[in-house]
């Protein structure tokens, strides 16, 4: 009714994707702009060949229309995630990898696939982390209790895959724990 | 032209420019293992367009209606306004420029962004007011959370509804059975109340100390992520410790 039923259990993916453009990606632009006043802050001047700083949906829209270059951010290279993926296959934690590392690479590799060094490797490698944490994130379920579970260092699409389970499996844990309630209303 | 300088000035009075410089996300990234050894940078504050996000991922998660932050949506509101005046008034000038084309779409798309985060958060509320009608309106502490709006809303809604039952089925059974709001035992209750003890994933901005409904003490170290009830988190969500992610 509000609110369709498909969005009541947990947030969708394009919903994540819509948070995680709102950061700031560095761009190379083709085209001039003056300062411009947005809702979200000041962007700009834009001057070629200098680079700037400008929202991830923003540098999208731009290099649709083919006005300006994307630079990857630092943790978007091979080097780092090959690195990232050896400590991850050696550690029983998990590393610590941007936050919304998933929803970014994902829109940077849709739009600016050219802008950036090996593709192919970098797609190949974040698929190699994914599985990776998804391990991991299965092995902890053990460690799942009724009242609470610490998990450092999860990505926000990880935790949006896990979310629905997570959250039921501890429900039941709770019913089948005893539970000494004197009073209802106390927290 | 000048109306995005003047629109500018008016917009870095009001709040710092922190598009520039690095967000509050930004410091979730690691730092190349080179520069690790600095300390880490002051958080800028958080824009209107930030703290309505984090709001409405907390309202989105939280199983119970939350404190309504109708002070940043009226901002937000007024800003969405004033930006499509411009962009209207500068739509119909003829003597726009190439240049000027491109920011005109560029403003009208962050319009079209921040007008869905606004209906998305007032959605979700709405949600959460239909589903806990009934409870509402029996219930004072809730009606503090709420906008007076809403609280009529919710009284409307609970009066449709009633009278609807009544309508179709109520009426016909004896008169002892057509109450709405028994409380039978070993049962829940027919007013369907939120349930607090949900899990959610909380993520703590600083360093803060959860209670459970348990009676456990739980440490919350900044940038951790923990799985645990929302009864234990509900107070420093609202006071902005923590957030849900």
């Amino acid at each position: 009714m509000s609110l369709p039923p498909s969005l009541r259990q947990s947030v969708t993916p394009p919903e994540l994707e819509l948070i995680a453009c709102q950061q700031l990606v560095e761009i190379v632009p083709l085209i001039s702009m003056e300062k411009t006043a947005f809702i979200s802050g000041a962007y700009g001047p834009l001057r070629p060949p200098h680079r700037a700083k400008i929202p991830i949906w923003m540098a999208v829209n731009l290099k649709q229309k083919k006005k300006c270059h994307i630079i990857a951010p630092v943790w978007l290279t091979v080097e780092y995630l090959q690195q990232k993926l050896t400590q991850e296959t050696t550690q029983a934690h998990f590393t610590q990898l941007p936050f919304r590392f998933a929803e970014i690479s994902r829109v940077l590799l849709d739009v600016a696939s050219d802008d950036l060094q090996n593709p192919d490797k970098l797609r190949t490698l974040l698929k190699d982390l994914r599985e990776a944490r998804q391990a991991k994130a299965r092995a902890g379920l053990e460690n799942l209790e009724h009242s609470t579970l610490g998990l450092s260092n999860l990505s926000a699409m990880e935790i949006n895959e896990i979310r629905p389970f997570f959250i039921q499996a501890m429900a039941v844990l709770g019913q089948l724990q005893p539970v000494f309630n004197k009073d209802r209303n106390t927290v | 032209m000048s109306n995005w300088a003047a629109q500018y000035n008016r917009s870095r009075s009001t709040h710092a420019p922190a598009a520039l410089l690095q967000d509050e996300e930004d410091d979730d990234d690691p730092m190349p293992p080179a520069i690790e050894q600095e300390p880490e940078p002051e958080p800028e504050p958080e824009t209107p367009l930030e703290q309505l996000t984090r709001h409405w991922m907390n309202e989105r998660h939280a199983p119970d209606i939350l404190p309504v932050q109708d002070d940043l949506l009226g901002k937000l509101l007024d800003h969405i306004r004033r930006q499509s005046d411009t962009i209207q008034l500068l739509r119909g000038d003829p003597s726009t420029s190439e240049e000027e084309h491109i920011r005109i779409m560029l403003a009208q798309t962050e319009v079209e962004r921040v007008k869905f985060v606004v209906r998305s958060y007032v959605r979700t509320r709405l949600f959460k007011i239909e589903s806990y009608a009934r409870y509402i309106v029996a219930n004072e502490d809730v009606q503090t959370r709420i906008t007076t709006a809403e609280r009529d809303y919710a009284s409307r809604h609970a009066q449709l509804i009633d009278r609807h039952f009544h309508n179709s089925v109520l009426q016909s059974l004896p008169e002892s059975q057509t109450a709405l709001d028994d409380t039978p035992s070993f049962m829940p209750s027919m007013v369907t109340e939120p349930d607090t003890r949900r899990a959610v994933f909380a993520h703590a901005l600083r360093n803060t100390v959860a209670r459970t409904p348990d009676g456990k003490t739980i440490d919350l170290a900044k940038g951790s992520l923990t799985l645990i009830a929302f009864a234990a988190v509900a107070e420093l969500i609202t006071r902005g410790d923590v957030e849900l992610v």
